[in-house]
C-alpha cells in the first residue's frame, strides 16, 4: 500500500461518476496450510469512460484481479462496487444476471461458440433480455459496422481469422451496452497489425460510446492506447500512469520506463 | 545394445501405461464399464445355455433358439465393444498424439495401447464373470418362472460357459486391438490433435436437392408403412424385404437430410437471433447430425426391431393359454374306443380322481363351403355334425342357434379368416341332394379336441336327428363317437395327464391332452420370451449406452462453451434448459421414430394372433421408454456436473 503513488490529479475526466470502486481486495488460493495470497490488498477507482490498462510481470495477479473485479471469481476479502452495486455480497444467480446486464468480456482466446455463426455469437448476451428483435438487429448493425465485421455475419468462427474472431468477441462484449468491459490480453494472439487495428477500434468505442474498459496486457504498445495504466507487482499496485494530454509515443515511452524498473517481462520469465 | 534398449523401453513402457491409466481413469471407466457389461451379459447367457436344468428341459427347437440367440448376442457384444472403443480412442487421441510428439515411435505407442487393452480385457473378464455368476441366478429363476418349472434349481458353475465367454472375448479384444493399431498408424499427428474438436461444421444445404431428398425420406417411410399393411400374398417374404429396405433407407434420409434441412430452415428464419435455448440445442444438434446419422439410424431400427420382437413373443406367451383352451375343450378324449375309455375310468376311480365323462355322437359327412366364402378354391372336407344337447351333457357350454341353422367351429388356421366372413354362409353336404346347412354363427373355440381333424358343426338336437336320419345312408357318411373327460380338481390334472399318456392308451392319431399340451407350449413360449426379452434388454442397454457415451464426449467437447456462457452471465440453470432440450431430441427422436416403426411392424404382425397384441405391445413400449428415459436422465446428470464445474 505504501507503493501506491496517489496521483489523483486528473484534469481531463472531472465530474465523472465512479464505475468501479475496489477497496482492500485480497484473494488467496489453496486450502489450509498451503495458502497462497495472490492479491494483497488492492484499492482501485475507475471512472466512467476510462480505458484502464493493467500491466505487470507474469504471476503478478493480473488475471486474478480481472476475474475478481469482473465477478467471475470471488475475492477472499474486500469490497467491490460496480455502478454502485456491491458485487462481493451478491448471490451467484444475481451475479450472473449482473454480469449479463452490466458487463462485457473479451478473452485472449476469443471464446466464441464453434457451433454459432458470428452474428449468433454476438447476439448471444442479449438473447435472454427483453430487447425486441428490431432493436437488437439495429444494435448488431451498429456495433458490427464499427468493428468492421458486418460482412462476416453468417460465417462460422472456423471460417474467419484470429483478428476477426477477436473483433467478434469484442462486438459480443459491447452488444448489451455494458457499463464496463473487461479484456484479458485481447491482443495476445494477434499480429501487430490486427492488434493495433483492434486497439484503435476499442479506443474509438471507448471515446464515442463512452464505454469504460479495463484491459490486461503485456504489451506496452497496447497499453499506450489506454488513458491510464496500472502496474501490478506481487499482488500490490506498484504504480499508475495517466496519459493525460500526452501523445501516444510519449506515453509509450513512460510505460517502457516503468516496466524497465519493474523488470521481469513475462516472456523472459517463461 | 539393441536388446538392452528394448528392455529399457519395455520397463518404462509399463510405467507409462500404469501412469496414463491412472491419469485417464475417467476416460477408461466408460470403456471398461462397456467391456464389463458385455462380459456379464454374455456370460449369463452362456451359463443359462449350459445349465443342466435347461438342457434337460429343452427340446431341439429350444436348443436351436438358444444357439441362434447366442450368435446374435455375440454380434451385439462385438459391435458394442468396438463402438465403445472407437469413442474411447477418439477421446484419447490428443494423449496418443502427445506420446508421439515427445518422441515415442508409433510402434511403441501401439504397444502401449495393446498392453493397456490386455490389462483392461483381463480385468473386465474377471469382474464380468464374477458379477455374471452372481446375477445369472436371478436370470435363471426368471426363466424358470416363465417356463413354469417348479422344482428346486441351483446354478452350477459352468466351466464350459467360462471357456466360451473367454474365447469370444479374446476374439473381440483382438478386434479392438486391430482398431487401436489402425488408429495409431493411419492418423497423422495433426488429425490426432484435432479429432477431439467438435465434428464437422454445418454447411448450408443446397435447398433444392435437400428438399427433394428430405421429402424422399418421408415418402419412403410412408410407403413402407402403407405397404406393411398389404403384405399378405404369395410374395410375403419378398414384401417384408421391401418394407424393411424402404423404411431403413427412409429413416437414414430422415436423419441425414430431412431433419437437418428442417432445422436449417428454422435457424435461417431466426436471422441470427437464435437465443440461448436454441444455441444450446439446435446449433450443436445441426453441428453433429451428419456424423450421427448412421448411429441414429441403426439405433432407431434396432429399437423398432427389438420392440416388435419382444411384443411378438410376449403376445405369443399370452396366447398360449388361450390357444390351448380354444383348441381343447376336453382335458382329454378318446374317439371310438370303448375299451380304452372303460379302462381309464377304472384307473382314475382307483386313484380317486374326480372327473366328468360324456359320450358325444357325431355324424361325419363330406362337405364343401359355398364358393367365394374363403379365399382360394373351396375343397371337400369331412365335417362332424354334433348335437348341442349331447355336448351340454358332456360339460361343454354351448347352445346351437334355433331355427335349424348351425354354428361352425374350427380353431385352426381357417378361423383367421372367420372375422372377415359375412354371415350367414352355407355349407354344402356332398350327398345326392346337395343338402345345405346354414351357418349363422362362427364359434371361435372347438367343441371337441382338435385331434380329430373334422370341421365341427353344432346343431340343435332335432336338427341333428333329422340330418342323421336323412344322411346316415349316404356314401362316405360315418357315425362316430367320442368320450370326453373333464378333470374336476386342478390338483389331479397332472396325475390324470400321466395316466392318459401311458403307452397303452396311445392311438394312431395325435395323442394329446390339455395339461401336457399347455405345459409344453408354456415352456416353449416362456423360453422364447426369455430369449427375446434378454436380447431386447441387451439391445436397449447397448443403444442407450452408446447414446450416453456420445453425449458424454459431446459434453467434454463443449465444456469450454459452457464456461464462456457462464462468464457471459448465464446461470447453470439457464444453460441446463438448453441442454435438456437437446437431450429431448437426442433420445426422443430415435425413440419416437423407433416406436412409430414398431407400431406399424406390430400392426402387420398382429395378423398372426387372435388375441389382442395391444397389451404386450404397450407394455414393451412402456419399458423401453422408461429405460431410455433413465439413460436420458443419466446424461443430463453428467451435463449438469460438467456445466457446474465449467466456471
Ligand atoms: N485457480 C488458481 N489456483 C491456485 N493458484 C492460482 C489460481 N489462479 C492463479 N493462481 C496463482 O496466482 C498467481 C497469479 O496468477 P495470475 O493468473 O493472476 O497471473 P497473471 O498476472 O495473469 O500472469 P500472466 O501474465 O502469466 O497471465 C500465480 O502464481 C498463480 O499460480
Ligand atoms: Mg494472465
Amino acid at each position: 500500500m505504501t507503493m501506491l503513488k496517489n496521483t489523483k490529479i486528473d484534469t481531463t475526466q472531472k465530474a465523472k461518476q465512479t464505475v468501479l470502486h475496489a477497496q482492500n481486495v485480497r484473494k488467496s488460493f489453496g486450502s489450509r496450510g498451503n495458502v497462497q495470497q495472490v492479491l494483497k490488498g488492492i484499492d482501485l477507482h475507475v471512472e466512467e469512460g476510462e480505458f484502464v490498462g493493467i500491466m505487470g510481470p507474469s504471476g503478478a495477479g493480473k488475471t486474478t484481479l480481472l476475474n475478481v473485479l469482473a465477478t467471475i471469481d470471488r475475492a477472499t476479502e474486500g469490497t467491490i462496487l460496480i455502478s454502485g452495486s456491491d458485487i462481493s455480497r451478491m448471490k451467484d444467480a444475481k451475479l450472473s444476471a449482473f454480469r449479463r446486464d452490466q458487463l462485457g468480456f473479451i478473452f485472449q482466446d476469443y471464446n466464441l461458440l464453434d457451433t454459432l455463426t458470428v452474428k449468433e455469437n454476438i447476439l448471444l448476451p442479449i438473447s435472454l433480455g427483453k430487447m425486441k428483435k428490431k432493436e437488437a438487429e439495429a444494435e448488431f448493425q451498429s456495433i458490427s459496422s464499427i468493428l468492421g465485421i458486418t460482412e462476416l455475419a453468417d460465417k462460422y468462427p472456423h471460417e474467419i481469422s484470429g483478428g476477426q474472431k477477436q473483433r467478434t468477441s469484442a462486438a459480443r462484449a459491447l452488444i448489451n451496452k455494458p457499463s464496463m468491459v473487461f479484456a484479458d490480453e485481447p491482443t495476445g494472439a494477434l499480429d501487430s497489425k490486427s492488434a493495433s487495428s483492434l486497439l484503435g477500434t476499442l479506443a474509438d468505442v471507448n471515446q464515442k460510446r463512452e464505454v469504460t474498459i479495463m484491459m490486461v496486457t503485456h504489451d506496452p504498445l497496447a497499453s499506450s492506447y489506454c488513458s491510464r495504466v496500472v502496474f501490478l507487482k506481487d499482488g500490490h499496485i506498484y504504480s499508475e500512469l495517466y496519459k493525460g494530454s500526452k501523445s501516444r509515443q510519449a506515453f509509450f515511452q513512460e510505460i517502457m520506463n516503468v516496466q524497465a524498473v519493474l523488470g521481469g517481462d513475462s516472456v523472459d520469465t517463461l | 545394445m539393441s536388446r538392452l534398449c528394448s528392455g529399457v523401453t519395455a520397463l518404462t513402457l509399463f510405467d507409462l501405461v500404469i501412469r496414463s491409466m491412472r491419469k485417464n481413469i475417467k476416460h477408461y471407466y466408460l470403456y471398461f464399464f462397456a467391456l464389463i457389461l458385455s462380459v456379464v451379459l454374455y456370460f449369463v447367457f452362456a451359463t443359462l445355455q449350459y445349465d443342466s436344468a435347461i438342457l434337460e428341459l429343452s427340446g431341439t427347437n429350444m436348443g436351436t433358439a438358444f444357439q441362434a440367440a447366442g450368435i446374435l448376442l455375440l454380434f451385439i457384444a462385438g459391435i458394442f465393444v468396438v463402438y465403445a472403443n472407437s469413442i474411447f480412442l477418439k477421446r484419447r487421441s490428443r494423449e496418443i498424439g502427445l506420446y508421439q510428439l515427445i518422441g515415442l515411435t508409433k510402434r511403441v505407442v501401439a504397444r502401449l495401447l495393446i498392453v493397456e487393452n490386455i490389462l483392461l480385457g483381463i480385468g473386465a473378464l474377471i469382474i464380468g464373470i464374477a458379477v455374471g455368476l452372481l446375477v445369472s441366478r436371478v436370470f435363471l429363476l426368471l426363466l424358470m418362472k416363465l417356463i413354469g418349472y417348479e422344482s428346486f434349481i441351483e446354478v452350477s458353475f459352468s466351466v464350459a460357459a467360462v471357456v466360451q465367454t473367454i474365447v469370444v472375448f479374446i476374439g473381440i479384444f483382438a478386434l479392438t486391438t486391430v482398431q487401436m493399431i489402425v488408429m495409431v498408424f493411419r492418423n497423422t499427428l495433426l488429425s490426432l490433435f484435432n479429432s477431439d474438436k467438435a465434428g464437422e461444421h454445418p454447411k448450408k444445404p443446397k435447398t433444392g436437392v435437400s428438399a427433394a431428398f428430405g421429402l424422399l425420406g418421408l415418402l419412403l417411410i410412408g410407403f413402407g408403412y402403407w405397404f406393411s399393411g398389404r403384405m399378405l400374398n404369395e410374395l410375403f417374404f419378398f414384401n417384408i424385404l421391401i418394407v424393411l429396405a424402404t423404411v431403413i433407407a427412409g429413416t437414414y434420409l430422415l436423419f441425414r437430410v430431412t431433419i437437418s434441412w428442417l432445422l436449417f430452415k428454422v435457424r435461417s428464419r431466426k436471422e441470427g437471433h437464435l437465443g440461448l435455448l436454441n444455441s444450446l440445442s439446435l446449433a450443436p444438434l445441426m453441428h453433429r447430425l451428419k456424423g450421427n446419422a448412421n448411429s441414429l439410424t441403426v439405433i432407431t431400427i434396432l429399437s423398432a426391431m427389438t420392440l416388435t420382437m419382444v411384443a411378438f413373443s410376449y403376445a405369443m406367451y399370452y396366447e398360449t393359454e388361450r390357444e390351448t383352451d380354444i383348441r381343447m375343450p376336453f382335458d382329454f378324449m378318446f374317439d371310438n374306443n370303448e375299451a380304452q375309455t372303460n379302462e381309464i375310468m377304472g384307473e382314475m376311480d382307483q386313484k380317486g380322481i374326480g372327473y366328468q365323462h360324456g359320450k358325444v355322437d357325431m355324424l361325419v359327412v363330406p362337405t364343401m363351403f359355398e364358393q367365394g366364402v374363403f379365399p382360394g378354391e373351396s375343397f371337400e372336407r369331412p365335417t362332424a355334425i354334433i348335437s348341442d344337447k349331447q355336448l351340454q351333457a358332456a360339460g361343454i357350454d354351448i347352445v346351437a342357434p334355433k331355427d335349424g341353422s348351425a354354428s361352425y367351429h374350427d380353431a385352426s388356421s381357417l378361423s383367421m379368416f372367420a372375422d372377415s366372413v359375412d354371415l350367414p354362409i352355407k355349407i354344402e353336404i356332398q350327398d345326392e341332394d346337395r343338402t345345405t346347412v346354414e351357418i349363422t354363427e362362427m364359434g371361435e373355440r372347438n367343441v371337441i379336441n382338435w385331434s380329430l381333424f373334422y370341421g365341427q358343426l353344432v346343431v340343435s338336437d332335432e336338427t341333428y336327428q333329422s340330418l342323421k336320419n336323412k344322411l346316415s345312408g349316404m356314401e362316405g357318411a360315418k357315425i362316430e363317437y367320442i368320450d370326453g373327460f373333464h378333470i374336476l380338481e386342478e390338483k389331479d390334472q397332472k396325475t390324470a395327464s400321466a395316466i392318459f399318456q401311458q403307452p397303452k392308451y396311445t392311438s394312431s392319431g395325435p395323442h394329446v391332452d390339455y395339461y401336457s399340451s399347455y405345459e409344453e407350449s408354456v415352456q416353449d413360449n416362456g423360453l422364447m420370451i426369455f430369449i427375446a426379452g434378454f436380447l431386447g434388454l441387451v439391445f436397449l442397454i447397448s443403444t442407450g449406452s452408446i447414446l450416453y457415451f456420445k453425449q458424454m464426449t459431446e459434453a467434454e467437447q463443449e465444456k469450454k462453451s459452457y464456461a464462456t456462457l457462464r462468464q457471459l452471465g448465464f446461470t447453470g440453470k439457464e444453460i441446463m434448459k438448453g441442454i435438456i432440450r437437446k437431450q429431448v431430441f437426442v433420445f426422443g427422436l430415435p425413440l419416437a421414430i423407433g416406436l412409430l416403426h414398431s407400431v406399424f411392424a406390430m400392426k402387420a404382425a398382429s395378423f398372426f394372433f387372435q388375441s389382442d397384441i395391444l397389451m404386450p405391445a404397450t407394455l414393451a413400449m412402456g419399458v423401453y421408454t422408461l429405460i431410455y428415459t433413465a439413460f436420458a436422465f443419466l446424461t443430463i446428470g453428467y451435463y449438469r456436473k460438467t456445466v457446474n464445474a465449467a466456471l
